[in-house]
């Protein structure tokens, strides 16, 4: 899109408004470039009778006595003005200062790019740190969303099997007592360990016929012990 | 009053003989207090005083600027948020589009012969910047990237990539400098500069957080190697699909070369130098120490 852009004006670069910029490759034909250039303001000076303050008078401010009023009067009237140029540059004192400042506050392009250096450098290690615990992570995660599956599948499992047996305690209630119970009253209750006991009854004793059933396989057939009790 | 004999002449005379200065006998000088306006007098007088009727309006007891009556004003419901964190120290670059530099240059306003800094594009009246508004400079934008047909040596402080295509397009050149406040305003106003009389600044080098920006070779930063600056402009040419016109050979080669050292502020002046105006004048220092200081 953008090589579209901008060849699309490539074809008439030959067009009047664009003599001006051509004018490098143009400079040996007769069309001159219209150039209005810089139009400065008048520098409004006073050189014929310039006022250069005495510095010896008292009545010459203090703010006219100064290096930096000197330099501008050398500015404004050149050698006419009766300055040093010396005087134009700092002293080696303020040239000490400068360098001392300049030391301080700003530091050389290599330190700076160091510096960079560093930075960027740590802030990668914290990227790579950051990515490498999110990949940790995101391995764990099929394992732990099958976990999650199942153990919602086995939660539901086990609360259907519950209203079931409920269900069927209650149905079993109603049949025995003849009328709906309601499934907090002791009556319902106590009916429920009862059965809960025989249930509990009836399954030692499969248990035992198991056990005596494969000891039986075991041994070659002994006579079955349920006959003798 | 006859001819004092003191030294402190007549004044301290009259102090002498006036009573001490105290609370009672202090009072405004004359002039200094205006009696408040009376409404409601003279041929005006009346029952409202032009101050309409009834309520604060009338009483001048009005709450203020931004209540809402007692509900939750508007000023306090929207929440805080940092978007404008440190707006009034953020660094501003007033935009210049590639179309108002080919109109500039169209209208012979800026010289395309000449390499274009920021000097000619205050002088020609294209940009104005100001330093103490934390201005840094211009950015180029690529407004106006498919007519731009200038062939130019451009130093501007940001731009943007299509921008940078569109110039180099054309078989110019174009480099990202930066310039620290103070060299900034001496590159604006030489004028009035060099009328100070003091020497031309060193130019500083740009914060820690814009070093990267100027090394970039895909920015043409001035602090990168020139020789990264060739593969990145042969890189550039190959994603927007134009060819690099040849210009080694033609007399442009000249202008196209100039490039300002990383301390420069003006082409062909060094800093440390003094130009004066009226007398026509560079002044160089040769003491080492200064000469040391400016060209470190």
């Amino acid at each position: 899109m953008a090589a579209s852009l901008l060849s699309r004006r490539t074809a008439r670069v030959f067009g009047i408004s664009s003599i001006n910029s051509l004018l490098p490759s143009l400079s040996q034909c007769v069309i001159l470039q219209q150039v209005a250039g810089y139009n400065p303001k008048p520098l409004r000076l006073n050189l014929k009778t310039p006022y250069i303050p005495d510095k010896n008078s008292e009545k010459t401010p203090e703010w006219q006595k100064t290096v930096k009023y000197d330099r501008t009067l050398y500015g404004k009237y050149g050698a006419a003005s009766g300055v040093d140029p010396v005087k134009l540059w700092p002293t080696h004192e303020q040239l000490d200062e400068m360098i001392a400042e300049e030391k301080e506050w700003h530091p050389p392009l290599e330190k700076m790019l160091e510096n960079i250096a560093v930075k960027e450098k740590e802030r990668a290690e914290k990227r790579l740190a950051r990515e490498k615990l999110i990949a940790a992570n995101m391995a764990k995660m099929p394992k732990m969303v099958a976990d999650w599956k199942r153990e919602k599948h086995e939660a539901k499992k086990k609360q259907k099997e519950d209203k079931a047996r409920r269900d069927r305690l209650l149905a079993e209630a109603r049949e025995r007592f003849g009328y709906a119970l309601d499934p907090r009253s002791p009556k319902f209750l106590e009916m429920v360990s009862e059965i809960e006991k025989e249930e509990k009854k009836k399954r030692k004793l499969l248990k035992r016929r198991q056990k005596e059933q494969q000891q039986g396989l075991a041994g070659g057939a002994p006579p079955p012990p349920a006959a003798t009790s | 009053m006859s001819v004092s004999k003191t030294t402190g002449g007549k004044t301290l005379d009259i102090v002498k003989s006036l009573p001490r200065i105290t609370l009672a006998n202090l009072r405004p000088n004359p002039g200094a207090k205006k009696d408040d306006k009376r409404r409601g007098r003279g041929m005006h007088g009346g029952s409202k005083s032009g101050r309409g009727h009834k309520g604060e309006r009338q009483r001048g007891n009005r709450p203020r600027l931004g209540f809402e009556g007692g509900q939750t004003p508007f000023y306090l419901i929207i929440p805080k948020y940092g978007y404008n964190e440190g707006h009034s120290r953020r660094p501003q670059y007033p935009p210049l589009s590639l179309r108002r530099l080919q109109h500039l240059i169209d209208l012979g306003r800026l010289d395309p012969s000449q390499p274009i800094d920021l000097t000619q594009l205050v002088n020609c009246r294209g940009v104005t910047i100001q330093p103490l508004k934390r201005d840094f400079g211009v950015q180029l934008v690529e407004e106006g990237a498919d007519l731009f047909c200038a062939r130019v040596n451009l130093e501007v402080q940001i731009a943007s990539e299509a921008a940078i295509a569109a110039v180099e397009r054309n078989g110019g050149v174009i480099t990202t400098s930066y310039y620290d406040p103070r060299s900034l305003a001496v590159l604006i106003k030489p004028v009035p500069f060099f009328m100070s009389g003091q020497p031309i600044p060193k130019r500083m080098l740009p914060s820690e957080d814009l070093v990267p920006y100027y090394t970039d070779p895909n920015n043409r930063g001035y602090l990168c190697d020139q020789e990264k600056v060739k593969a990145a402009r042969l890189a550039l040419a190959q994603k927007y699909g134009y060819t690099l016109p040849d210009v080694s050979t033609e007399t442009a080669c000249e202008l196209l070369a100039q490039r300002k050292d990383p301390r420069q502020i003006f082409f062909g002046l060094s800093p440390g130098w003094v130009v004066n105006l009226v007398d026509k004048k560079i002044l160089k220092p040769t003491d080492q120490k200064v000469l040391q200081y400016y060209n470190s």
